[in-house]
């Protein structure tokens, strides 16, 4: 089975490739802006402590100077020495800090410090180092400097303190964000997961619907055979029944018959023949063909058999038989039924006919052609009280009756050519060979074609007029 | 000629098992049919299932009175026909005036 997505997952897939990707790429930005708030935070740390470190030593430088200017004692001088060693580079990192946090206001309020200092320095510090009075005037204007480097590193720690905050609330906001896309994750994944199990739902629905149908389809297969083969068992058994059929062998007529069921197996025919001997040198033969296979064919061939031989054991005269089972047939929704019923008589070589939708009989006397005999009326089973013609015939000594079913002359749809290759089948034939007449015409005509019917035929020779004296006198020696 | 009551019930071809539906289809009396002409002059053959269709409805219009002319033209066909008796039991023609002449005759009397 080749591995295929099935397109009833891509839908949830997709959309779960979508929000992996949002999803990925905001974790990206609020951890970027996370990331970069603390390193703000931390930043602003240093550039605090260094601004602060500015003021530290501001302060130290004016302590020593005060202190030196009130006792002049040199040791005094000690704080003021250390930071104004200190100083420069202190200032320098904290404007490169504040420069780093791009605060170029607060930079510029150092650089005003800065200068203030140096003002300081030179106007107040050394004057009053060089000096040997403390000078009061003039440490109350160092006193205002230093109150002005104080106000300027005040405004840079607001400031500091301003960015610092606005840091926080950015990482604060950045962490509300991670928040909300973690619920936006979990619904997502959610949603995904509930059309994923939809979708799965589904297709198990259509796999359990599909597996039901092919079972149902298996079963059902399964039945029609176990029924083709129960009809066809029942329909081979009823027509072995009649193939067992036993032809009379009376004297001065000889009988033959042959059945060829069709090629199609499926096909299980209606086609009979029967022969009944009669007293008086008589004999009731039959023919016959339902309409239809099967079963149902096969059951009525048995009926219509019967029947056909019971009303010829009260009144054998063909076209009242054919009439009667005819009317008993139409009591019932019955399939149509064709038939020759013919009775001979074997003494003086005459018969008597009736048909019923059948085609018809084939008489060959000696020194003649083949000819068909005049056809009939409707089949059995379709009209009732319908009239059943009886035809007679004077044949003579040596004379061949041929009854045969349809598949006998309709193996191809074109009737007509199949009448004349019957024809020639049962000149050939009756010339050919004594012994079997029926098969012999079977042979001829099936030699080349394949039986798309089944097929029966019923062949009746009578005897010659040589034989005729002798069982005559035969019988004149046994009466006598 | 009145026509308008003369219904046409035209098939072509080879009639058999295959073509059992349509025959049913096609061999229906309409309501208002007083007689029938079963035109099956472009038939050339019809298996045993098809003649039984064919005896099935001539019967059914013969006990509804209802006259009813069959036109058959190919000689293998009604070859088969005769073999079924039909030709003993309803009226065959070969020419459609004769049929149409035959039905109106019906329907006149």
């Amino acid at each position: 089975m080749p591995s295929r997505i099935h397109p009833a997952i891509v839908v949830p897939l997709a959309f779960l490739a979508v929000v992996i990707g949002v999803l990925v790429a905001g974790g990206l930005w609020v951890q970027s802006t996370v990331a970069s708030s603390f390193g703000d935070a931390e930043s602003i740390g240093t550039a605090r402590f260094l601004v602060e470190d500015v003021l530290r030593r501001q302060l130290d430088e004016e302590t020593g100077i005060r202190g030196y200017a009130v006792a002049r004692r040199a040791t005094l001088l000690q704080p003021y020495f250390e930071a104004l060693a200190a100083l420069p580079a202190t200032l320098g990192r904290a404007t490169g800090a504040l420069e780093k946090l791009r605060l170029p206001t607060a930079a510029a309020t150092l650089e005003d410090a800065a200068g203030t200092n140096r003002r300081w320095l030179q106007e107040v510090a050394f004057p009053l180092l060089t000096s040997r009075s403390s000078r009061p005037g003039l440490q109350f204007r160092g006193k205002r400097l230093v109150d002005r480097v104080r106000t300027d590193i005040a405004s840079i720690e607001t400031s500091l303190a301003a960015r610092d905050a606005g840091g926080r609330l950015r990482a604060q906001q950045a962490i509300a964000w991670v928040d909300l896309f973690a619920i936006g994750a979990i619904s997502a994944f959610l949603f995904a997961a509930l059309i994923f199990a939809f979708q799965q739902y589904r297709l198990g629905l259509r796999i359990e619907e599909e597996r039901i149908k092919a079972e149902e389809q298996r079963r059902r297969s399964a039945e029609n055979r176990a029924a083709y083969l129960a009809e066809k068992r029942i329909a081979d058994t009823l027509q072995r029944a009649f193939a067992q059929n036993v032809l009379p062998e009376p004297a001065m007529l000889r009988l033959g018959a042959t059945y060829l069921p069709a090629t199609e197996e499926t096909k299980i025919g209606g086609d009979w023949y029967d022969a009944l001997e009669l007293p008086g040198d008589r004999v009731l033969l039959a023919i016959g063909d339902v309409t239809g296979h099967g079963i149902e064919a096969a059951v009525t061939m048995n009926r219509t058999r019967q029947l056909l031989i019971s009303c010829a054991l009260i009144d054998p005269s063909p076209g009242p038989v054919l009439e009667r089972v005819n009317n008993e047939l139409m009591r019932t929704d019955s399939p149509f039924v064709t038939a020759i019923a013919a009775l001979v008589d074997a003494r003086d070589c005459e018969f008597a006919y009736s048909a019923a939708g059948h085609p018809p009989a084939v008489l060959l006397e000696p020194g003649k052609r083949a000819r068909f005999l005049e056809v009939g009326s409707l089949p059995l089973g379709v009209l009732r009280n319908a009239v059943y013609q009886t035809h007679r015939v004077r044949s003579t000594p040596g004379a061949l009756l041929v009854l045969y079913t349809d598949g006998a002359v309709e193996h191809s749809h074109d009737v007509v050519q199949g009448e004349e290759l019957l024809l020639a089948a049962v000149e050939s034939a009756a010339h050919a060979s004594q012994s079997d007449v029926a098969a012999a015409i079977c042979n001829r005509i099936f030699a080349d074609r394949k039986a798309a019917d089944d097929v029966a035929i019923l062949t009746l020779r009578f005897a010659d007029s040589q034989t005729m004296m002798m069982v005559g006198a035969g019988r004149k020696a046994g009466l006598a | 000629m009145n026509e308008g009551a003369i219904q046409t019930i035209r098939l072509a071809g080879e009639l058999d098992l295959s073509r059992k539906r349509e025959l049913r289809d096609a061999f229906a009396l309409s309501n208002d049919a007083r007689a029938v002409l079963l035109d099956l002059s472009e038939v050339v053959y019809a298996d045993s299932t098809a003649l039984t269709e064919l005896l099935r409805f001539c019967a059914s219009a013969q006990g509804a009175n209802i006259p009813i002319a069959i036109l058959i033209v190919a000689p293998q066909f009604l070859r088969l026909v005769q073999y079924a008796g039909l030709a003993t039991a309803f009226k065959i023609f070969q020419e459609r005036g004769e049929a149409l002449h035959y039905l109106s005759e019906c329907a006149g009397t």
